[in-house]
């Protein structure tokens, strides 16, 4: 178990920079989850991290000590791949235990971890068959055997539920969950799925162009984003945001659009004049009660059922609003209906910088 | 069975080609085989099968009773030595080349890979008298080792492409994590790359091999020694005087045509897909 | 150094070592041996030259075109699946997987005017006396031309074989349907798909045939009076003449055909 600290990591490939300038720290035990739309750097960042990758500029250091000089095998680490990368030709149990033959550790010790870490993620049934035998799934519960019979300092996880199918990913999340929670040992976890970060996650940190667009619990970073990017990025069906102009008259606050929509706007967000950016989550949208003041009306365009919840598209003014409502309301498309916005739900960003305004 | 005209007519334009393709393609070899159980004179008969077919021929070269087979045991077992060590030091080289090529991406690999296919496609002829001089100059002419580091040389391209594209075919992802599980070049060579190449190796090491046992000009232009050269040598030396026992040269001609087609349907598995797949790719 | 690119460095030198010592060095000595202009001027003189000039183009063009043709439709004969034919295939392989030495000798054997095998069958079947196949220049490169076409026909039937395998069957079943003949199939389907493995293979095989040295000097010795030889052999010749610096001069006037050749083969091949 130990602390991961990353000071101003930058990494050029040839010539173009694609890391610029990132810091962070990884407590003691952590579960981190690096997420980010494909060629944020990410995965990049955790190669660095491993060994696989020069770091071009700046530290990395595990348990205080930097690494950066430092070849893999020496950081006491481990790491499960996208693919598994699982040996063909050696089983189960050997795949296993190979990184401990390499340190020709005794063979009763090596025996023994590779029974608990067989029995930790039900594979003793598989230890003496070949990689080809089993499933999908069944290599990946190998690959993390693999990682826990080290014993490591830190766990690294490149997405490793990206070639799984939807009911198994869910199924391994779960189980990657509870290992961390047994073992609780440091793991950095790579993803570009936001629901395996916002499930998973002690911490996340969002990436994009190689930089950090923010660092927080799942809630914080659902709570209070602090740009844009984050925002669309985390939660759900994806936060409505619509562009407009805030309005301050007599105590009374509103933003509007380009239409003549007039968004309800409670709080000191945003000076009268200012061009912003208005995001308002599909769940923190209702339909109005029926003569509802300071509603905003709109018209029905899609209705989805899921069962439990509905999910709306309507129309207002020039923007496409998603509204996720619970029950089976009475709508229909065609329907001109009042959407409610719960005040305190609303998140105001400037429009030019994208950057969050007020608390 | 009722035989439909159409597939009757169409069996007989088969076996229309396949007649002559199997007669074509036997008969240089049926004729070795003639000769060597043919008596001396009758052997000159120009019959298709001896009156008295005898082993009696195989009897005199096994005990070198002629003149021109008085070291036949040597000259065979020159063969098969510097067979079997080509097939190894090319292993050797040319696999140590393609995991540093291929796995360690080590620089200036794409260069060396592009000048062994410059090497591979030359005519080893046009390369047989500079050989020749060569080997001279570094007074290794009348060594076995002349041989054996020339035939080195003509087999080693070949084989560091066959095996570079084989281990371009391996994920990249195995090597990183056995880089992590904390494996040193040499253990990741040793444990993983060698026995995931098992089956290419094969089929190199023989390639290399047959290449060396089935060579003639380089063996005759660097050796000269009755006791050193290879049995191919040996069989063309034969041609050097008109009365010599013609029918003594098939049945050595024959014992020596018999390992390497032992061999090819020993190993027919790894040779033809392994060997020809590189080509295709083309 | 990391340890990975120090191994890597390691494990390349072998192959270095071999490269410069055993290529580089002899290359060299080999252009310096052909350096002199008077060493042009005497091979354009000599006619043993010129005619083994003639007969290189003939065995190319010839024995390529014929032998290439020849494994185009044997290829298409070798992947019908009749069991028979699989057993064929086995003994097809024969002259390509046994050393040349034997064979050639055994056709050498076979050619001779008085008592081969060929001439004592034609004695039999007509009364007259066959023709003297390795003495007459004609018929003695016809002869050496077929016998690399013998050695070396199962490789590339082998190469068109797998090209045509990898043609999907579905294609012909379409074609079946749409009432194609079997040659509007081989044109329409086969022809396109196997273009390319063709072209390359024919250039490939021109390499590999100018250095064919086996299939001429054993059969002929490049007689009757140097009148068979082809470039492959003319170097040993010019070289038991003691005249080195022909040999390699000789090889020199190879290299504008050869060069292209190899750059085209490299171009395909290191992609």
């Amino acid at each position: 178990m130990a602390s991961v600290s990353f000071q101003s990591i930058e990494k050029t490939f040839g010539s173009t920079k694609v890391i610029h300038g990132i810091g962070f720290d990884i407590h003691d035990g952590e579960f981190m989850v690096l997420v980010g739309p494909s060629g944020c750097g990410k995965s990049t960042l955790l190669r660095m991290l491993a060994g696989l990758e020069e770091i071009s500029g700046g530290t990395i250091a595990i348990d205080g000590k930097v690494v950066n000089e430092m070849e893999s095998k020496d950081r006491d680490i481990a790491m499960v791949f996208q693919s598994y990368a699982l040996y063909p030709h050696m089983t189960v149990a050997a795949n296993m235990a190979f990184s401990l033959k390499l340190r020709k550790a005794d063979p009763k010790t090596i025996e023994e971890r590779v029974a608990k870490a067989a029995k930790i993620l039900n594979l003793d049934p598989y230890l003496q068959r070949y990689p080809r035998e089993l499933s999908g799934g069944q290599r990946q519960r190998v690959a993390m055997g693999r990682a826990i019979v080290r014993d490591p300092k830190v766990f690294l996880f490149d997405e490793p539920l990206s070639n799984l199918d939807a009911k198994l990913r869910v199924a391994m999340r779960g189980e990657i969950k509870a290992l961390h929670q047994r073992l609780k040992t440091t793991t950095v976890y790579v993803t570009h799925d936001q629901v395996e970060a916002m499930t998973m996650a002690d911490r996340i940190v969002v990436m994009h162009d190689g930089r950090v667009e923010q660092i927080g619990t799942p809630l914080e970073l659902y709570d209070r984003p602090s740009n844009l990017f984050v925002a669309q990025f985390i939660g759900s069906p994806a936060m409505n945001v619509i562009e407009g102009t805030v309005r301050r008259a007599n105590g009374a606050a509103h933003v509007d659009t380009a239409k003549g929509v007039k968004w309800p706007l409670a709080g000191a967000a945003g000076a009268d004049g200012q061009q912003v950016a208005y995001g308002i989550r599909p769940e923190h949208l209702s339909l109005a009660a029926k003569g509802a003041s300071g509603s905003v009306p709109g018209e029905v365009v899609v209705v989805e059922p899921t069962g439990a919840e509905t999910e709306l598209v309507v129309q207002v003014g020039d923007e496409q609003i998603v509204l996720v409502t619970h029950g089976r309301p009475v709508v229909n498309p065609g329907d001109r209906i009042g959407l409610t916005v719960e005040p305190a739900m609303v998140h105001v960003f400037d429009r030019s910088t994208g950057q969050r305004i007020g608390g | 069975m009722k035989l439909s005209w159409r597939s009757a007519s169409r069996e007989a334009k088969l076996l229309l080609i396949g007649i002559p393709v199997l007669l074509w393609t036997m008969l240089p070899i049926y004729h070795l085989f003639l000769f060597a159980i043919s008596p001396k004179d009758s052997a000159f008969a120009g019959k298709l099968w001896p009156d008295h077919p005898t082993l009696h021929n195989f009897e005199v070269v096994f005990r070198e009773q002629h003149y021109y087979l008085s070291h036949f045991w040597l000259q065979l077992w020159n063969s098969f030595l510097i067979a079997v060590t080509v097939g190894i030091l090319t292993l050797l080289v040319a696999t140590g080349a393609a995991f540093a090529i291929s796995r360690l991406r080590v620089r200036g690999g794409r260069l060396v890979m592009n000048l062994a296919l410059f090497t591979y496609f030359i005519p080893a002829a046009f390369l047989a008298v500079p050989m020749y001089k060569t080997m001279s100059t570094y007074g290794l002419l009348n060594n076995q080792w002349a041989l054996i580091l020339a035939m080195v040389t003509i087999a080693a391209p070949y084989s560091i492409w066959v095996l570079k594209q084989a281990s371009d075919k391996l994920p990249y992802e195995l090597d990183e994590a056995a880089k992590i599980d904390g494996a040193s070049p040499l253990q990741l060579f040793r444990l993983v790359y060698l026995p995931l190449m098992m089956p290419s190796l094969v089929a190199i090491g023989t390639y290399a091999l047959l290449l060396a046992w089935n060579e003639y000009l380089y063996a005759f232009l660097l050796l000269s020694n009755d006791k050193q050269i290879t049995l191919a040598v040996a069989l063309g030396n034969f041609l050097a005087a008109d009365d010599s026992p013609w029918e003594l040269l098939m049945t050595v001609g024959l014992i020596y045509a018999l390992p390497p087609a032992a061999i090819y349907y020993a190993f027919k598995r790894y040779m033809v897909g392994g060997l020809t797949a590189g080509a295709v790719k083309a | 150094m990391s340890p990975w690119q120090a191994w890597g460095a390691i494990m390349l030198a072998p192959y270095v070592l071999v490269f410069l010592v055993f290529v580089v060095y002899p290359i060299c000595y080999g252009l310096f041996l052909a350096r002199h202009p008077a060493s042009y001027v005497k091979l354009a003189d000599d006619p043993v030259f010129t005619r083994s000039v003639v007969n290189t183009l003939i065995f190319l063009v010839v024995g390529i075109n014929l032998k290439m043709l020849v494994a185009l439709c044997l290829s298409g004969f070798f992947v019908q699946t009749r069991t028979w034919i699989k057993w064929l295939s086995l003994l097809f392989i024969l002259p390509w997987a046994v050393p040349s030495i034997p064979t050639i000798l055994s056709v050498r054997f076979m050619l001779n005017p008085e008592w081969g095998l060929v001439n004592s069958v034609i004695f039999r079947l007509t009364g007259a006396d066959g023709p003297n196949w390795l003495n007459e220049p004609p018929l003695a490169l016809s002869m050496a031309i077929l016998m690399h076409i013998w050695k070396s026909l199962p490789f590339w039937t082998l190469i068109l074989i797998a090209g045509r395998l990898a043609i999907p069957g579905e294609l012909y079943e379409a074609a079946s349907v749409d009432g194609a003949s079997s040659w509007q199939k081989f044109k329409a389907i086969t022809w396109p798909s196997l273009q390319t493995l063709y072209l390359t293979s024919t250039i490939l095989s021109m390499i590999w045939t100018l250095g064919d040295f086996n299939s001429v000097y054993l059969l002929t010795g490049g007689g009757p009076a140097d009148l068979t030889h082809v470039l492959a052999t003319l170097g040993i010749r010019y070289l038991r003449l003691d005249q080195v610096d022909l040999s390699m001069a000789a090889i020199v006037c190879a290299l504008p055909l050869v060069l292209p050749l190899v750059y085209f083969m490299m171009k395909r091949l290191s992609k």
